[in-house]
């Protein structure tokens, strides 16, 4: 992780949490270690929670809380109770409570905002690592709840491009290959939704040589997939044609019991999204007359009254976690060399935002891209101070 | 003495000699072999009439030939894919001028008749003086054709009366062998005795030299240039690749990304076409007869559909299959207002045309050369709908666009002259059949094309060579390998 570890210097000399606390709510990954780490080299005190209750790499956690003295809440396969319980003291651990938070998925925010609301006056601010956290935080922004600045370190060009895009895309058919052995050329492939994550899943797939289709709600986003060669119907449609479904929404209910009722024989579901919403699993238990749990580790099938067979993966949690390791370690390089950026500009520039859910500055996503580029020993060109005139000047035409 | 030739207009010949110069950069397996062939002249003495798409890549080929020592005589194998620019200044030469052309006699332009274009055939096929070629290149198999019928009916004594649902083209070759016949009797019988050998370069007129091994009516031997890997993995695959996309935009300049592309076959041809049809942002359906095809295009992430699944659906019809009748006039009129349908096959019988202007009502609207708009009139008070076809169902890359380009031609046409100096000179080694090129001639052409492309071509060791058991210098690969 070049990333990280260039910053790592940087922050072990500039100490830009000095004195501060974080608490992290992240899937407990390898990478996530090396951001706390990060963290930690600038001279923050670091609590962890996992989030999402299936992800957690027990040996990642256990290495986190035994060397390197992190307060570390998570274990995998723990329960819902559990799981928010966890949160709660990754928040209340830091006394008294955190100055910032980095959330993946909103639910470190929630917790914060419902359950120990005394604590927000002392918090400056926080990052949100996915587009699902980042939509629930508009919403609390747009009722008025979100009482600190949170930016949306999901949601800027570079991360995009590469976390959603590339990582998303290569991590979802590495978790449905290792869960499930298919092979995907000739294969029909739905994807739901044509987001970055949706277009990176359909473009793996494709390159595999599986025939893809896409449902969209967004009509730019559709013409965008179909100007890509992929088809694009409605789930109605596409449900009884696909054979291997992949959602990447961030919405909920995409397939639903009358799509699961419609499909092949044989069909297998992932989900990519967030959460456990994208598939309505309570339909498809409600249909099935049985389920055979763990056919294959992470792999459920779900018999229907007729005869059919659907198989879900990982419980209709995130594939790529669940089945395969996440994204690639280059992908969250530099999504966690984002949020350290994001969080160290946040920390030294206290009360320059207000509460809300604001962009990354655009010079940190550059500053990003560029330190990226460096490692990899990637040159490119710089404008000409020329060039700089002619792109700033309206005077010169051709 | 002039050169004879019957093309649109040799003032083009300006134009055509810069064009020619620029594609002899891109054809260098074609330059490799003049420059080694020019001191020991293998082609002297040989009479060549050559039937192929009279383009600037045939002019670069036609110079090879007579720079290693042959007499040429051309017609074109389409009557509409001729590059008057090319024609013009390969009767010109590249020492004459249009007053004073010093070149190779050409029979063919762009825009030919039916009648017209097996004139310019007999034409090139009737050497002044002599009884006729002792060689032919031929592109379909039309000069083969020609020739081994005159024979026939000079041997039956006569030619038949056309059946009543004979093509039109039939009734008009079978008019020019009467004619011929009535006036040179014995010709056909004297030219083909003389004839050496055919190099055939597509897979249509492979198909037809194959059926007349087959019959025992073959009657010289003949090199299948098609199937040379160096030909029909890169001629068919690559240009096909370039060329119909060329076409497809000159022809309707419509924008090719989010449209469903229908594709015909999925033979070396049809694969090359659904790449790039893939590429410009096209879904691609294909449709094939043959279950490897098929699978081998699911494979590769293709639905496969029959025509019928998808007529009403499909914005883009090219037909790749070699075969006739492929898209039905009754299918035609099915398909989704201002679809585009074009063939990329040889011959213009894979998309029904006699039957599409035999549809009652229907009108033809010419939108600009090649491209027309066909009228279907709407019944039970629906609107009219029309669809937009492509070079009249002749080959689209060479009739909207300018076929393959240099670069892939020099690959297919290095391949010929391969084959005529092989046939030519060496007779004794080729009693009559059809064969294909030895592989280490098409491993020859590879290698004359890999320096342009800046290709490092690493060398097996003797040791290695062992290994697998092949020479250090090829043939690489057993003759059934598949590339």
């Amino acid at each position: 992780m070049p990333l990280l570890a260039t910053l790592m210097g940087r922050f072990a000399q500039e100490r830009p949490f000095d004195g501060l606390s974080v608490a992290a709510c992240l899937h407990i990954t390898a990478e996530t270690a090396m951001l706390v780490r990060l963290l930690q080299a600038g001279g923050a005190a670091v609590s962890l929670a996992a989030s999402n209750p299936l992800s957690t790499q027990d040996d990642i956690a256990a290495a986190l809380a035994c060397s390197y003295g992190i307060a570390v809440f998570a274990r995998a396969g723990v329960d819902r109770r559990g799981y928010y319980r966890h949160i709660e003291l990754a928040l209340t651990r830091p006394q008294p409570g955190p100055d910032l938070i980095i959330d993946d998925g909103g639910d470190l925010t929630g917790t914060l905002h419902t359950q120990v609301p005394e604590l927000l006056p002392h918090v400056r601010g926080g990052c949100e690592s996915t587009t699902t956290g980042v939509i629930r935080l508009r919403r609390m922004a747009a009722e008025g709840a979100l009482a600190f600045p949170v930016i949306a370190a999901n949601d800027t060009a570079v991360k995009r491009m590469v976390d959603n895009t590339c990582g998303t895309g290569q991590s979802v058919i590495d978790g449905i290959l290792r869960a499930t052995n298919t092979l995907l050329a000739g294969k029909t492939v739905v994807v739901a939704g044509f987001g970055a994550s949706g277009r990176g899943v359909a473009t793996c797939a494709s390159g595999f040589g599986a025939h893809v289709i896409v449902t969209e709600v967004d009509p730019v986003r559709a013409l965008d997939a179909s100007l890509r060669g992929f088809a694009v119907l409605p789930m109605s449609q596409a449900a009884p044609l696909g054979e291997i479904f992949v959602t990447a929404t961030g919405s909920a209910d995409v397939i639903g019991a009358g799509h699961l009722a419609a499909m092949r024989d044989g069909a297998i579901l992932a989900n990519a999204g967030h959460f456990d919403v994208e598939i309505d699993v309570r339909a498809l238990a409600d249909l099935a007359v049985a389920v055979r749990h763990d056919v294959r580790p992470h792999v459920d099938a779900y018999e229907l009254p007729d005869g059919r067979t659907l198989l879900l993966l990982a419980e209709g949690r995130v594939v790529n976690l669940v089945a395969a390791e996440g994204h690639p370690p280059e992908v969250m390089d530099l999504a966690f060399g984002l949020e350290a950026l994001a969080l160290a500009w946040l920390a030294t520039n206290t009360g320059k935002l207000e509460p809300g859910v604001h962009e990354v500055p655009a010079d940190i996503d550059a500053e990003a891209a560029r330190l990226v580029l460096a490692s990899t020993g990637t040159s490119i060109d710089s404008l000409t101070p020329a060039q700089l005139a002619y792109r700033e000047s309206w005077r010169t035409g051709s | 003495m002039s050169v004879e030739h019957q093309v649109a207009d040799l003032s083009l010949a300006a134009f055509g000699r810069k064009e020619i110069q620029l594609a002899e950069h891109e054809m260098p397996g074609l330059m490799a072999v003049r420059a080694e062939y020019a001191p020991s002249q293998p082609l002297r003495g040989a009479r060549i009439t050559g039937s192929l798409h009279m383009t600037i890549q045939t002019a670069v080929l036609i110079e090879t030939l007579t720079a290693i020592g042959a007499e040429v005589r051309w017609a074109s194998c389409n009557i509409f894919s001729t590059q008057d620019h090319a024609a013009a200044a390969i009767v010109v030469g590249p020492d004459g001028t249009p007053d004073d052309p010093t070149g190779v006699p050409v029979f063919a332009w762009k825009g030919e008749t039916l009648e017209e274009y097996w004139h310019c055939t007999e034409q090139a096929l009737t050497w002044p003086g002599e009884d006729g070629p002792n060689m032919i290149l031929d592109d379909g198999g039309d000069a083969t054709l020609f020739v081994h019928k005159g024979a026939e009916y000079e041997k039956a004594g006569g030619v038949p009366t056309p059946a009543e649902d004979d093509s039109e083209e039939w009734r008009v070759i079978l008019d020019r062998l009467r004619n011929s016949l009535a006036d040179h009797p014995g010709k056909w019988t004297k030219v083909t005795a003389a004839i050496k050998g055919v190099t055939e370069e597509t897979t249509t007129g492979v198909h037809r030299l194959y059926e007349m091994a087959r019959a025992g009516s073959l009657l010289f031997p003949a090199i299948n240039v098609n199937d040379s890997v160096t030909k029909s993995k890169f001629d068919n695959k690559y240009g096909c690749r370039h060329s119909l996309i060329d076409g497809i935009n000159r022809g309707t300049d419509v924008l090719i990304g989010g449209k469903v592309a229908l594709v015909c076959g999925y033979g070396d041809v049809g694969k090359g076409c659904s790449e790039s049809l893939r590429g410009q942002g096209a879904r691609v359906i294909v449709t094939e007869v043959d279950p490897i095809c098929a699978l081998q295009a699911a494979m590769d992430g293709y639905q496969v559909a029959t025509l019928e699944d998808v007529i009403g659906t499909a914005d883009i019809f090219v037909t790749a299959t070699g075969n006739r009748n492929v898209i039905t006039a009754d299918q035609m009129s099915r398909m989704k207002h201002q679809a585009i349908v074009g063939n990329i096959g040889h011959f213009d019988n894979e998309i029904d045309m006699a039957g599409l202007a035999r549809i009652p009502g229907v009108r033809r609207t010419n939108v600009k050369p090649q491209v027309d708009e066909w009228t279907f009139a709407g019944t039970n008070g629906e609107p009219d709908h029309s669809i937009i076809v492509l070079s009249e169902g002749r080959l689209l890359n060479l009739g909207n666009a300018t076929g393959h380009p240099s670069f892939v031609m020099s690959n297919s046409f290095t391949n010929q002259v391969m084959a005529q100096v092989e046939l030519f000179t060496k007779p004794e080694e080729y009693p009559v059949d059809v064969y294909t090129l030895p592989k280490h001639l098409d491993e020859k052409v590879a290698r004359l094309h890999l320096d342009a492309l800046g290709v490092h071509l690493t060398e097996l060791t003797k040791e290695q060579a062992d290994y697998i058991g092949v020479p250090v210098e090829g043939p690489y690969k057993s003759e059934n390998y598949r590339y």
